[in-house]
């Protein structure tokens, strides 16, 4: 696994999507979720997909973090294609590859912060000792040192939002999928959350890909993908890269 | 994901839900105890009748006598009447471990103006060990020596008063004041012709019968709670016993050359030399095999009688009594069970969201149904483990009332935990719970990641 997983940091394209279709049936009609798709991801990226409700934003990360299979198409994410997976080797290559920032936080509200961020390694059997210092040492990386032990009741928005951040950055994942992270927060506090998310993608060199419908937010990121109807309309670079 | 972390994690959503997995946990406290208490109401009602049949009937015993079909055209009658030669032959059967003769004989004792009409039991002494029997006082007849008699402890209720005919035990419930252990007893060995001689029946052609010999016979001991009629009954209340060589030593010596009555004689009416049993005692090795030795002494002519069938019948109502109790507490484990799946689907409803982002964030299928299956198996655990102590309590408040109550119960112990009834319990307990949540645990399973990130 770890020759793999070197393999993979190496790579350069982490992500490609090849001519991606998703269809729902509601009622009679059909609906295009996503009408040909395709584009990828370098890693070190920090792109951001943008579009209205219903633009088929939400589809495409459900369908590249896994979690909603394509009508048609590939996708391939550090090297797998996760398009043909079972849900049980899905939920293993998310363990490991992947980390989750969710809309609405989804703490658990029985565990306190430390334990919280602990939880994907729970999963991953890492013992308690070794992943209490490692959720700690993710809480101080995200300056939430002075609510270690505190419960998602006892603390603010942004500040929960910083521990669902420590939580999907805990594992080291190659690629973190957020999901409209800052929804639930004011524009200050939002603000504050991207620039964090930003500074810790850049030193870790991982892969971030931000949905949201705030074109304002969406700036933060490198790329930006304007998405509409179910289709790439513009891929926006925010910088060149240095070394091209 | 370890095991103890999938452990504490169902722990602790079950402590989340504080009153519910109190209130499910209550019902399998309820299914539980009511199981164990059933069951064990069964086992005490079988133990105390094993008991009380102990008492009464020698369970692996069979009696063996000649038959009373003496037809000439069978076999010779000579060939079946019970010597010693006979004990030999029985002994060789398979399953028996023992054979044991017994001669009796009709005595009659006097006690001033009293009389009692016994039937004098000789045994030989492995026998008479073998009976089990309590001593009140003295010990059991010894072999060899002069003849001795041990009384049973209800032998002397039978007493009456030959003029009056006044049975003053039966009448007035007065027992026989007599110390047997200081005294011996005046006895006539010859019983009829004593009665014959008394009321003078005419007598036969021989003319009026001669007043037989009479013999004063010491005591060797009593039986534990004699002449009390507040004692427990036991198989060896009614019987006088004595050693069987010195019985049959005054027998010859009482009856000479005549007939002693009961022993059979030859077609010219003269006694056999030899003095031949009434009752040949087979003991068999075990319960079960008392059948089979019953029905090899059928075969081979003789009557043969044991409590087998009976007993076997008593067993098969009492296995029905359990099943019935156990099925009548099972009915409140199954609703309990019925409890379990329901707590846990509702659970599983108010968790699709977490259960969603625990996929989501890379938690195994598989230990997410673990999970769900530690959950339902520890209610059933806590509700095992506190139903049976619970049914300890019970079980032990039953005893105290059937205890003290005046019903045919008064005084037994009705229900019996022995260890085993508990252990299962607990463990039936958590497999039921964990059965129970088998099906909600693969919903859970089962539940789409997605919607995790489904913002209501």
């Amino acid at each position: 696994m770890a020759e793999k997983k070197s393999s993979i940091k190496t790579m350069k394209n982490v992500i490609t999507v090849k001519d991606l279709y998703r269809f729902y049936q509601v009622g009679d009609t059909k609906v295009k979720a996503l009408n040909g798709v395709s584009f990828t991801i370098r890693r070190g990226d920090f792109c951001s997909i943008v579009g209205t409700s219903g633009s088929g934003k939400s589809t495409l990360l459900n369908m590249l973090a896994g979690l909603e299979k394509p009508t048609k198409g590939q996708v391939v994410i550090a090297g797998n294609h996760i398009e043909g997976m079972k849900e049980n080797e899905l939920v293993r290559f998310r363990q490991k590859h992947i980390g989750f920032i969710f809309q609405s936080f989804n703490l658990l509200s029985t565990m306190d912060a430390v334990e919280n961020v602990a939880l994907p390694l729970t999963f991953q059997g890492v013992p308690e000792k070794e992943r209490k210092k490692r959720a700690v040492r993710m809480l101080k990386l995200v300056g939430l040192e002075k609510h270690l032990d505190h419960r998602p009741t006892q603390m603010s928005g942004g500040q929960q939002q910083r521990v669902g951040i420590a939580r999907a950055l805990v594992v080291q994942p190659e690629i973190i999928f957020a999901d409209e992270p800052t929804g639930n927060l004011d524009s200050n506090t939002s603000a504050e959350v991207m620039r964090l998310m930003q500074r810790i993608v850049k030193e870790h060199n991982q892969t971030m890909i931000m949905v949201t419908h705030d074109n304002y937010l969406a700036q933060f990121a490198d790329r930006i993908f304007h998405i509409r109807d179910g289709k790439i309309q513009k891929i926006e670079e925010k910088k060149k890269e240095l070394e091209e | 994901m370890r095991f103890s972390d999938m452990l504490k994690m169902s722990l602790s959503n079950l402590w989340k839900r504080k009153i519910r997995t109190f209130l499910t946990v209550l019902g399998v406290v309820i299914g539980v105890a009511s199981i164990i208490v059933m069951v064990s109401l069964g086992i005490g009602l079988r133990t105390s009748t094993m008991e009380d049949l102990e008492n009464y009937a020698s369970l692996t015993q069979v009696q063996v006598n000649a038959p009373f079909d003496t037809d000439s055209s069978s076999k010779k009658a000579t060939d079946y009447y019970l010597s010693d030669e006979t004990v030999e032959r029985l002994k060789g059967l398979e399953h028996v471990v023992g054979v044991s003769p017994k001669l009796e004989a009709q005595v009659v004792a006097k006690f001033g103006k009293y009389i009692a009409n016994y039937s004098l039991q000789g045994l030989p002494p492995e026998a008479i060990e073998k009976l089990n029997i309590k001593i009140g006082e003295g010990e059991l007849p010894k072999p060899g020596g002069e003849l001795s008699f041990f009384y049973g402890k209800f032998s002397l209720q039978d007493y009456y008063d030959p003029r009056s005919g006044d049975m003053p035990f039966w009448e007035k419930g007065k027992t026989l004041d007599v110390d047997l252990m200081s005294k011996p007893v005046t006895v006539y060995l010859d019983g009829d012709s004593y009665t014959s001689a008394m009321y003078g029946d005419g007598g036969g052609e021989d003319g009026p019968v001669k007043m037989p010999k009479k013999y004063m016979i010491p005591t060797a001991g009593i039986e534990e709670g004699f002449n009390d009629s507040e004692s427990d009954y036991t198989a060896t209340a009614w019987g006088i016993y004595c050693d069987l060589e010195a019985l049959k030593e005054a027998l010859k010596k009482e009856y000479k050359n005549k007939v002693i009555p009961g022993q059979p004689t030859s077609k010219t009416g003269k006694p056999y030399k030899e003095i031949f049993y009434n009752t040949l005692l087979v003991d068999v090795d075990a319960m079960e095999n008392v059948t089979s030795v019953q029905k090899a002494i059928q075969d081979l002519g003789y009557n043969a009688y044991s409590d087998a069938e009976w007993i076997a019948q008593e067993q098969n109502s009492m296995n029905m009594i359990q099943a019935v109790l156990g099925g009548i507490g099972a009915v409140s484990l199954l609703v309990a069970a019925i409890g379990i799946a329901n707590t846990m689907m509702m659970s599983i409803y108010e968790r699709t969201k977490e259960i969603g982002v625990m996929k989501v964030l890379g938690c195994d299928m598989r230990n997410i149904r673990t999970m769900f299956l530690m959950e339902a198996g520890y209610i059933g655990f806590f509700g095992g483990a506190v139903g049976m102590g619970f049914s300890y309590l019970l079980s032990a408040i039953i005893n105290q009332l059937v205890m003290n109550s005046d019903s045919e119960f008064g005084g037994m112990t009705i229900s019996i935990i022995p260890a085993w009834l508990a252990g299962l319990s607990l463990v039936f307990a958590v497999l039921i719970g964990m059965l129970a949540g088998f099906f909600p645990a693969r919903r859970a399973m089962k539940l789409s990641a997605l919607a995790a990130i489904k913002n209501e």
